[in-house]
């Protein structure tokens, strides 16, 4: 064989193997391959079939999943799954299932022109479909392929005023608003092109919207020309949501929306007078009025009347223009010097005195028929006389009840065996430390907890919690605190496990009368405000709403109430616990409010105050020394 | 005539008509992180070749993935952190089983979001015939609450939790 034919046998070798090939991969018709323009990026999709006339990809390609990440949208499907379901920005749910044409996005159901179905383990599902209801189009430029994101919706929403135009597309939208005469606005939307009708024509404030693209498929824009009806005005138009486009038309012309001007609460002189003198000693009868606090707050005021020990007492009033109320705590010596002062409105003056010597009686002058609460619990017994003007036919005129009661009588010693072993989860909880309390300072360490700036919770909840335990061992209760400085009580980096079981371990342990956990509130917006308390056994919930009551009273802060919510820390605790929000970083108000350590200073009066009245003033020291 | 029983009730238990009606009712928790409000999802039918319980566990799927999205962006409420999605979920007797991506863990503080974030999850799926608590996996994780967190993870929720 001559050179020439050697060659030729070995180009006809190799196009015998190439026809062979090509021959090979027939059957089983393989994948096309498809670049797509990303914004500025290429993402190949490489799992993409003919399907008719329709494209199909699968839902795993990794190129699917590229695009995904770069407009933000999610993909939840298993293999051997039906549902393929994609989540969008937005955000909407997108559903198609294997072998039903039907596919839904948001609550719009529609029809492919094929029903998705599974090759080789993949999810094939109809492409264009899909780019559409993420609001995209693919778009050839030239050659190459991009991935537009177009204007999906321009909805008319009926409003208070009139109506407000919403326009969403696939990306954030950004916009140019130019006014022209003839009532005639018209708004450049940069980036985007449209999918939607050219034109249409609408009753009320917009009569007109006419939709045109310009520019090129790499960097369209779209114009919106809204026609408006005579006398109507339009807002600036603003993106919320770092995403849709909105703009506001008001029917009534020239009346512009004026802001309301938020306007904190003034705060109120702070009740400086210190608490009174813990009882520390065992009371025999009869029992002792230790204190009589009169706290101003927002046009009420509450007389907070401190009895050491289990008494009775009654109360009276007289009806206008004799507008008296007396209350008599019997059995009763007065520890502290009899009080004849002018009080603030709605009491315009007060008195405390032994009026026997078996009674004290604190007796107000009331400006009116107010509205007046007595409310007694284990500390003494709370007036709270309202601003508002009770009604004279049924309010009650006189009254009386119980002080002390549960929590002092819980100070009974507990067995010991009590100490490590489970607690029968319905049995009463009984302290072997009724004088204990331990304060929770919330997160810290590796674990800031929510933070705005350089405000952070670890840093303001120990604070509040060390202004609280010095209340409290002023008032001769033993506290400990789970932390005392910015450190994780686990360990550095441990599990939230670890850490919070920790918190509770302190508390369990050592047999607390209660925990009380401290945090900062915090959400994605500035809007909510104001202080929560959180429970969750039943044995928290007292705890809770004494805890709330005093935040509500003492505090100029909005009350968001109590909120039953299973928090690991209040759930593992054996002893009543709640988990008090005290205000809300995210809100400027609120986190204004945190940064004063006057308001730390009342918030933990409150604390304390809302401990003792559920709690009762602390029982003697037996043996064991405060902190 | 036993051979015809257990051809009979196999007949029943493969054309078990799932009790899921055409529309599921999915929640959103309010931004004053606790009242619930409801809204309607239209729900695939079941179909030839899908078991009564298959298709309750694709309700739950679906279910779970609408509550984890939220509302539309102009709606405001108590919204998972970006990026959260629905990994996969099922059912096992009354418990509902969802895992959800690691995206949940980027919660930025405050009992608010974290505990209406699942609560409207959980008030979802319990909505669904026989599901009466939701045990929450992360990236198929047993956690005891989020890093930094509050809310208990580690058993299931029910609605009586709240």
């Amino acid at each position: 064989m001559n050179l020439t034919s050697r060659c030729a046998v070995r180009i006809g070798s190799a196009l015998a193997l190439l026809a062979l090939l090509a021959f090979a991969q027939l059957p089983a018709r393989a994948d096309d391959r498809l670049a797509l323009q990303v914004g500025g990026k290429t993402v190949v999709l490489t799992h993409v079939r003919a399907q008719g006339a329709a494209r199909a990809v699968a839902a795993d390609d990794a190129g699917v999943q590229a695009l995904l990440a770069a407009i933000g949208a999610t993909l939840t499907w298993q293999p051997g799954e039906r549902y393929v379901l994609f989540t969008t920005a937005e955000p909407v749910v997108i559903s198609f299932a294997i072998g039903d044409p039907r596919y839904d996005v948001g609550p719009v159901k529609q029809t492919a022109p094929f029903a998705p179905f599974l090759l080789n383990g993949h999810p094939y599902i109809p492409l264009d479909e899909l780019v559409h209801a993420l609001d995209f189009a693919i778009k050839a430029d030239g050659s190459q392929l991009i991935l537009q994101p177009q204007l999906a919706s321009l909805d008319l929403q009926a409003s208070d005023t009139g109506a407000k135009l919403v326009a969403h597309a696939g990306i954030p939208l950004d916009a140019r608003v130019s006014a022209y005469a003839g009532n005639k606005i018209v708004i450049t939307f940069p980036g985007v092109g449209s999918m939607l009708p050219s034109s249409r024509m609408t009753a009320g404030p917009v009569q007109r919207i006419d939709v045109r693209t310009q520019g090129t498929v790499r960097q369209p824009q779209t114009q919106v020309t809204l026609v408006l009806a005579p006398g109507v005005s339009h807002g600036p138009g603003a993106t919320d949501d770092q995403r849709d486009f909105t703009m506001a038309f008001n029917s009534a012309a020239g009346s512009a929306a004026a802001q309301p001007v938020a306007q904190a609460a003034p705060s109120e002189a702070a009740e400086t007078a210190p608490p009174p003198p813990a009882a520390t000693l065992p009371a025999p009868a009869p029992v002792q009025v230790t204190g009589v606090q009169t706290q101003p707050q927002n046009g009420s005021v509450l007389i907070r009347i401190a009895v050491s020990g289990n008494t009775t007492y009654e109360w009276h009033r007289l009806r206008p223009p004799d507008n008296r109320l007396w209350l008599d705590v019997h059995n009763a010596r007065l520890a502290i010097p009899p009080q004849s002062q002018p009080g603030s409105d709605p009491v315009s003056a007060i008195r405390v005195h032994q009026e026997n010597p078996d009674t004290v009686r604190v007796a107000l002058s009331l400006s009116g028929f107010d509205t007046v609460d007595v409310t007694p619990n284990a500390a003494g017994v709370l007036i709270n006389v309202g601003a508002t003007v009770a009604d004279q036919t049924t309010a009650a005129r006189a009254g009386s009840g119980t002080i002390g009661t549960a929590a002092v009588a819980d100070a009974s010693s507990a067995p010991d065996a009590w100490k490590f072993s489970p607690r029968p989860t319905d049995a009463p909880y009984v302290p072997a430390n009724p004088r204990l309390i331990v304060i929770d300072p919330g997160h810290g360490g590796s674990d800031p907890g929510s933070y705005r700036g350089d405000v952070v919770e670890k840093t303001l909840t120990l604070d509040i919690s060390k202004r609280l335990r010095d209340i409290l061992v002023a008032r001769g209760w033993q506290v400990i605190m789970t932390r005392d400085d910015d450190r994780d009580v686990y360990a550095p980096n441990d599990s939230a496990h670890d850490e919070l079981q920790a918190r509770d371990d302190i508390a369990n342990h050592n047999g607390a009368r209660l925990l009380l956990s401290v945090h900062v509130n915090a959400f994605m917006n500035a809007g909510p405000h104001g202080a929560t308390v959180y429970y969750y056994k039943p044995g928290d919930l007292a705890l809770a709403q004494a805890v709330d009551k005093r935040i509500a009273a003492e505090l100029s802060l909005k009350n968001d109430g109590i909120v039953k919510d299973k928090l690991y820390v209040v759930h593992h605790a054996s002893m009543p616990a709640a988990l008090v929000e005290t205000a809300f970083i995210s809100n400027p108000d609120d986190r204004a409010l945190l940064q004063s350590p006057q308001w730390r200073q009342q918030m933990a009066q409150a604390l304390a105050d809302g401990i003792e009245d559920f709690a009762g003033t602390a029982p003697p020291a037996s043996g064991t020394s405060g902190q | 005539m036993l051979a015809v029983a257990a051809g009979v009730s196999w007949y029943f238990a493969s054309h078990q008509r799932s009790p899921i009606g055409a529309n599921i009712t999915v929640y959103y928790t309010k931004d004053d992180g606790t009242s619930e409000v409801p809204w309607t999802v239209s729900m695939r039918p079941q179909q030839a070749g899908e078991s009564a319980s298959e298709h309750l566990n694709n309700a739950v799927l679906y279910a779970a993935t609408q509550a984890v999205a939220g509302p539309p962006s102009s709606v405001s409420a108590v919204r998972f952190p970006p990026g959260t999605h629905v990994l996969r979920a099922n059912v096992n007797d009354s418990t509902a089983t969802v895992d959800l991506s690691e995206e949940v863990k980027n919660q930025t503080g405050g009992v608010l979001s974290e505990s209406g974030a699942f609560k409207s999850l959980v008030w979802t799926l319990t909505a669904l015939p026989g599901i009466n608590q939701v045990a929450v996996r992360v990236q198929g994780q047993t956690l005891s609450t989020l890093p930094g967190g509050h809310l208990e993870l580690d058993e299931p929720l029910r609605r009586s939790d709240w």
